[in-house]
């Protein structure tokens, strides 16, 4: 570098800008080779089909009423719209809890009929603590507790890879609590299975420490969690804070999901977690349906999100 | 200065390949990370040849704001997230070491070219 005003002439400019086309070319040339590296190895991991394929809906908080979004039940429905035009039949549906806003028996029933629409062979659920607002959960459990244990958590085996869904809004203080039983019931569940079984735990509140001051955590995950450490691959999907976020701590990943219903500011965006209004015709672009799929042999889970545009 | 630019190149094809090797393995179905990895890998890609075969210092500019920016965007995914991720520690294990050992490795042989060239008062065209 000199004192000298620097000048370059026709050559030297001619020069540079042929370097800079180069890095132009190799750049997008070299992103190309990558991303059909990326292609073919996921073509050749899904070889028809994955081992298991599921849709993951969430906080659809049936009953809601607030200019967030005037109406909640629209867009859930719009979203079993998206699931059903996925081009494949799903395994299962997962909705991770807020399933209504109130949990008035009202709001269960009509949430309830509005998912006989999603065209699949299961539908599972899990508790939002909306769900569970005034009664410990019973209205919950009596309109989708059929077939799980203690307050409502369950496991089961699809496709080589074991299924655990828990229950963390009860008892909650400030942070999602799964309690005694439930940390028993996990460590008995995954006792017998080989350490290459995938795992794949949902829950309503995340299992990590996404926001504590929002209570945007679980104050007893860590205990759950360390019975699921010998796995190979643990995948820990949540709802609850309205929005896409991932984390990865060793084998086990966590993805918050997004919501049917309105966004929440992102963690620490002001003072509390209140629903944000957007300007008209963006909400949609906000709310979202997520695709998940597993093909055997592999360590990971592949996830698509979709919006409800 | 052959030496540095070398090594230069080695450090960019080291984090490059890092980058890549994550994207094809999972990082791919990460929202914007995933776009993140592969525009980063194939610019690392680029530098690294160009840089390789003599190209104009400002290549050395370019390849130091790539890696002090893949080390920025490193730490912010370890501390507040970065476009709502973030990971623990030096997972994954070993590309994340690997990756910011070959960043610091870029962003060091960029100073101790830049003083050189100041040294020397060649021009940095």
């Amino acid at each position: 570098m000199t004192d000298a005003p620097h000048t370059m002439n026709r050559r030297q400019l001619i020069r540079h800008s042929a370097w800079f086309g180069a890095a132009i070319g190799l750049a997008v040339a070299g992103g190309e080779v990558i991303s059909h590296v990326a292609g073919t190895a996921d073509a050749a991991r899904i070889q028809g089909r994955p081992t298991l394929r599921f849709a993951q809906v969430s906080d659809s908080h049936i009953g809601f009423l607030g200019k967030a979004n005037p109406n909640v039940a629209n867009s859930f429905n719009h979203a079993i719209d998206r699931i059903n035009n996925l081009g494949y039949t799903p395994d299962f549906v997962i909705h991770t809890g807020d399933l209504t806003h109130l949990a008035t028996p009202g709001q269960f029933d009509q949430v309830k009929q509005m998912m006989t629409g999603l065209r699949t062979p299961h539908v599972f659920t899990v508790p939002g603590e909306h769900d569970s607002i005034d009664d410990g959960g019973q209205k919950y459990r009596s309109a989708f507790g059929a077939g799980t244990r203690g307050d409502g958590w369950y496991s089961f085996d699809i496709a080589g890879v074991h299924v655990i869904a828990l229950v963390n809004t009860l008892n909650l203080k400030k942070l999602g609590h799964l309690g005694v039983d439930q940390l028993e019931f996990v460590a008995k569940d995954v006792a017998a299975l080989p350490s290459d079984t995938p795992i794949i735990v949902f829950s309503h509140i995340p299992l990590f420490a996404m926001y504590p001051d929002w209570g945007w955590g679980t104050d007893d995950a860590a205990q759950a969690l360390s019975y699921l450490r010998r796995f190979s691959s643990v995948t820990c999907l949540n709802g609850h804070v309205h929005q896409l976020f991932s984390k990865t701590e060793g084998n086990v990943t966590f993805h918050s999901g997004t919501t049917t219903a309105y966004p929440l500011p992102a963690p620490g965006d002001g003072p509390a977690p209140k629903p944000v209004t957007l300007p008209a015709g963006k909400l949609h672009d906000a709310l979202g349906i997520r695709e998940v799929s597993y093909t055997r042999g592999q360590s990971t889970l592949a996830l698509k999100e979709k919006v409800l545009q | 200065m052959i030496l540095i630019r070398l090594a230069m190149a080695a450090a960019l094809a080291v984090t490059g390949i890092s980058h890549a090797y994550l994207y094809v393995h999972g990082y791919q179905h990460i929202p914007t990370i995933g776009t993140a990895f592969v525009v980063q890998a194939s610019v690392s890609f680029a530098l690294a040849v160009l840089i390789l075969i003599g190209g104009p210092a400002w290549l050395s500019w370019a390849a130091a704001a790539l890696a002090g920016g893949a080390l920025g965007a490193f730490v912010l995914s370890r501390t507040v997230g970065l476009f709502g991720f973030s990971e623990q520690g030096w997972q994954p294990s070993p590309h994340a070491a690997i990756s910011v050992f070959a960043e610091l490795v870029a962003v060091g042989l960029w100073a101790i070219y830049v003083i050189g060239l100041r040294r020397t008062g060649a021009p940095q065209t």
